[in-house]
């Protein structure tokens, strides 16, 4: 039974981007760039319904 | 064994193998990692909202909150150039006015932006100086100009009424 990894690689991808968004948004809040902020928030919380969608959708697939 | 599970072959079940039973078999498997994935980027989407959530109420000037006006000195008795060290607005925040020239006052809460040491006014150098560090503040903006602190003091807002000087708001900080 053959898997195809392109699942793992997109979601590792996407807790990469969480890592960056919120270290970015952290010290967005910490100089006091309010608006920065809200944008890194944001897309941080887009990014889980990304992952959940990826997930549902690779989590059956065969190469 | 329930029942119900005979009368439909193949039944569905979580594992590779229907007829060998290992406990856990399917835990670390392609696809429980990548349930843990999405569970981690949820578990940054939650932990996310409280910094949004603050940083909305900053921008909406919910932390803009005007204070009692405290009387802090008279004109007369704080001269050119001179600062005076007093509290504002509880009773343990530090804070530091000085008299620039005649009529223009600065305010600031005196603790280092950098470890929160106290900040003094040196008249010689016409700046304020954090001792601990080294750290060096613009007299006539708060900002820093040298050493580790990297965000200006909280300045507050100073007015003259009959002679004497009141502290009225702590102002925000605008990039």
């Amino acid at each position: 039974m053959k898997r195809s990894y392109v699942g793992v690689a997109v979601l590792a991808f996407i807790l990469f981007l969480n890592i960056i968004f919120t270290q970015y948004m952290v010290h967005q809040f910490f100089y006091e760039n309010y608006v920065n902020t809200l944008i890194f928030c944001g897309l941080n919380i887009v990014l889980f319904p990304i992952a959940l969608f990826a997930y549902k959708k690779m989590k059956n697939v065969k190469a | 064994m329930p029942s119900d599970k005979n009368n439909k072959i193949p039944f569905n079940e979580d594992n590779y193998t229907h007829n060998i039973e290992r406990d856990n078999e399917r835990k670390l498997d392609r696809r429980g990692f990548m349930k843990t994935l999405a569970g981690a980027a949820g578990v940054f989407a939650v932990s996310s909202l409280p910094w949004g959530a603050v940083a909305a109420k900053e921008l909406m000037g919910l932390g803009e909150k005007e204070y009692p006006h405290k009387k802090i000195t008279d004109v007369s008795k704080l001269a050119v150039g001179d600062s005076l060290e007093f509290k504002f607005p509880g009773e343990h925040d530090d804070a530091i006015i000085i008299r620039l020239n005649e009529n223009k006052y600065v305010a600031y809460q005196n603790a280092c932006t950098h470890l929160r040491c106290p900040v003094f006014w040196v008249k010689e150098q016409n700046q304020m100086v954090c001792p601990c560090h080294h750290g060096f503040f613009d007299a006539e903006t708060g900002a820093p100009t040298a050493g580790p602190p990297r965000r200006p003091l909280p300045e507050i807002q100073v007015k003259v009424d009959n002679g004497a000087i009141y502290a009225v708001r702590v102002k925000r900080y605008e990039a």
